[in-house]
């Protein structure tokens, strides 16, 4: 360590007391919940979405972004094993497409609190995590209520995500509210890259996605999937296209043994 | 399954004769006065000799017999008489089911007391017969459609069995109102040329399917006597409530306070004792000189301990506004149900987590709807309409009453 940079430590531990620099650990460990989609699952994530905590697919900007049609086709999946639960702030679950995804419809609970009523919504979701519900998606409308009226809610929703193991995905368009980018702890940006079609017809969608954060890895990662829409005698899925693929950055080895961060403390 | 079904007159109409006895042989319609635009709920038998039917206007009824006394509904009458009815079947029948004007009762098996069915059969008549004081049709069948068919077909004070294996030869003459189905169906079936229920069982189920969808099913079950449908007995609404008189009627706030956290920790402790959770809480105050004020309310979290029902009471004392002093408090929960999550969780049949899951989805219809959590469920028949492709039921825990 240099001089200079053991000065500058001392400076701030006598300033702001020993405890503002702390060690650095490794990413923060959490299990996890495989999608089945080789894409979502090694170059997005690590092994899939995580449990404990609170996973957003955002819209990279208004119009259609697939994130609803990514956020039924997890749902779906995950109702195959286990029940589920779909909170519906956007008011546009149609069930007929969610068994088209391929969904058991006997595992899955609908909830829907009228439009704008997040708190209510989150509240739902809430109890339903902490009765035992071990994997909830929550679709958020266009209109957003101001988050003062929210945030507590959705801080009790990811407490409860956390003690239960549960999964949570919520889908919210752009731009996301300060509260969720706070609770998130998987961001992954949907940004649409045109409509597949076939013979003349729209059969799917291509999405991008993004890690835009993560606090269980190196953000950055960046994958394009297709959301293939259901056609006569085969079901909707969920497939990676073999796009050029970014893969997610290593984790930058900082050469201070003792010092990689610095803490909110104030003096 | 063997099932008694025992018709009677409509309970407010034996309470109404029951607070008036003047009124017995009087032509009587129950449902108001006749300037309320309500239907009539029940009439006597001289009532109904002068033309009233049930369903009809009051004021229709009036003028078909001009004569008739009008009596309100006594709810809470109601409520005593049924609950007598269901304390002396529960005598003789362990599950039981009682309806504003039938009562069922489960003859399954042998009871030690009587020989055979037709005398167990007979003794929960007599017995029914001395609660209500009147003379009651029952019938005793292999379901409950087909019991309820019997009673009708009986007489007061005579009972009407019908062997196991003689449902289909009981039914076969009957008409097809009879059916518990949409009007539109008994119509359709009318139009094939089916005239009665023997008509419609010697159909085959594949048949009926292709022209009824599902109801094509349940109609053939029906029309043979096979539809299983056995009792439906009412949830045991259990009440648990904590009275405190307070020493000499006061609207100080602290006190009232330290009032109702003495009740809900004496409840609190109670619940925890048996491992209870309660879906709803209610705290009343009770006035000096004027009526009792309450208010109750669903808690986000069903409460089981004394700290849990204090949060709960205390969320609901600021709905309270006492007009006059209170003399004294009363916290009450009801709806309890075991408290998911603890340890006699492990003593429960099924999967803890989903009947965990269930409850709470009741709970919070309770408290936000009884839309706002649903199931979805594929149509059997789904027409060419989108939203035609699935219904919405309300989801239980299988194998469970509710």
């Amino acid at each position: 360590m240099s001089d200079s940079l053991s000065a500058a430590l001392a400076t701030l531990r006598s300033r702001y007391g020993p405890q503002a620099l702390r060690r650095g650990g490794s990413p923060e460990e959490a299990g996890a919940w495989p999608t089945a989609v080789p894409v979502l699952d090694d170059v997005l994530t690590s092994g899939g979405l995580p449990r404990g905590r609170v996973t957003v697919l955002a819209a990279a900007g208004r119009g259609p972004s697939g994130r609803l049609t990514l956020l039924q086709s997890l749902v779906a999946l995950a109702s195959r094993s286990h029940g589920t639960g779909y909170v519906d702030l956007a008011g546009s679950l149609d069930p007929g497409f969610l068994a088209d995804l391929g969904a058991d419809l006997d595992a899955c609970l609908v909830i829907s609190p009228g439009p704008e009523r997040w708190e209510r919504g989150l509240v739902m979701a809430r109890s339903l995590v902490s009765a035992g519900m071990p994997w909830v998606g929550i679709a958020l409308g266009w209109e957003q209520p101001r988050p003062g009226l929210w945030e507590h809610a959705l801080a009790a929703l990811a407490e409860a995500v956390a003690k239960r193991g549960a999964v949570c995905v919520i889908a919210t368009p752009a731009p996301a509210a300060a509260p969720l980018r706070h609770a998130s702890s998987l961001t992954l940006v949907c940004a649409p890259a045109g409509w597949q079609r076939a013979n003349g017809d729209v059969s799917g969608l291509r999405v991008r996605l993004t890690t835009a954060k993560s606090k269980l890895g190196a953000p950055g990662a960046e994958a394009t999937v297709l959301l293939r829409y259901p056609r006569p005698y085969a079901a909707a899925e969920v497939l990676g296209l073999p796009s050029v693929v970014v893969p997610r950055l290593q984790p930058v080895v900082v050469p201070v043994p003792d010092v990689v961060g610095v803490s909110a403390a104030r003096g | 399954m063997r099932v008694l079904c025992a018709r009677h007159p409509h309970l407010g109409l034996i309470a109404a004769l029951r607070r008036y006895p003047e009124l017995r042989g009087e032509p009587v319609i129950l449902g108001g006065a006749p300037e309320l635009r309500l239907p009539v709920v029940a009439a006597s038998a001289a009532a109904q000799a002068a033309g009233v039917c049930i369903g009809q206007p009051l004021r229709q009824a009036q003028q078909c017999c001009p004569a008739a006394v009008f009596v309100p509904l006594d709810p809470a009458g109601i409520d005593t008489l049924r609950a007598a009815v269901c304390t002396e079947l529960h005598r003789l029948s362990p599950t039981v089911e009682a309806g504003d004007e039938e009562a069922f009762g489960d003859l399954s098996g042998r009871h030690a007391e009587f020989p055979d069915e037709a005398a167990w059969a007979s003794a929960l008549a007599r017995g029914l017969r001395g609660v209500l004081d009147v003379e009651i049709a029952v019938g005793v069948a292999g379901s409950r459609f087909v019991a309820r068919l019997a009673a009708r077909a009986s007489h007061p004070g005579r009972i009407r069995r019908i062997r196991t294996g003689d449902e289909a030869r009981f039914l076969a003459p009957l008409p097809l109102d009879v059916l518990p189905v949409d009007p539109a169906v008994t119509a359709r079936l009318a139009a094939f040329g089916l005239d009665c229920l023997g008509a419609v069982a010697s159909l085959g189920p594949a048949d009926l399917q292709r022209q009824f969808g599902s109801d094509g099913l349940r109609l053939h079950r029906l029309a043979r006597g096979e539809d299983g449908a056995g009792i439906l007995p009412a949830p045991a609404q259990r009440v648990w409530s904590e009275r405190l008189v307070l020493e000499g009627a006061t609207g100080d706030l602290e006190t009232l306070l330290r009032g109702v956290r003495q009740c809900a920790t004496t409840l609190g402790v109670r619940l925890a004792a048996e491992t209870l959770a309660a879906g709803e809480v209610s705290v009343a105050f009770e006035l000096e000189e004027a009526a009792a004020i309450s208010t109750s309310g669903v808690p986000a979290a069903p409460p089981g301990n004394a700290g849990e029902l204090w949060t709960a009471a205390l969320g609901l004392l600021g709905e309270l506004q006492p007009p006059a002093p209170v003399a004294a408090v009363r916290v009450g929960v009801t709806r309890l149900a075991p408290a998911a999550g603890r340890q006699a969780d492990l003593l429960r049949p099924g999967d803890g987590a989903r009947e965990a899951v269930v409850a709470t989805a009741e709970r919070l219809r309770s408290r936000f709807g009884a839309a706002t959590v649903r199931r979805p469920r594929l149509a059997l028949d789904p027409g060419d309409l989108p939203e035609r492709r699935f219904t919405w039921e309300v989801p239980v825990v299988a194998g469970s009453t509710r």
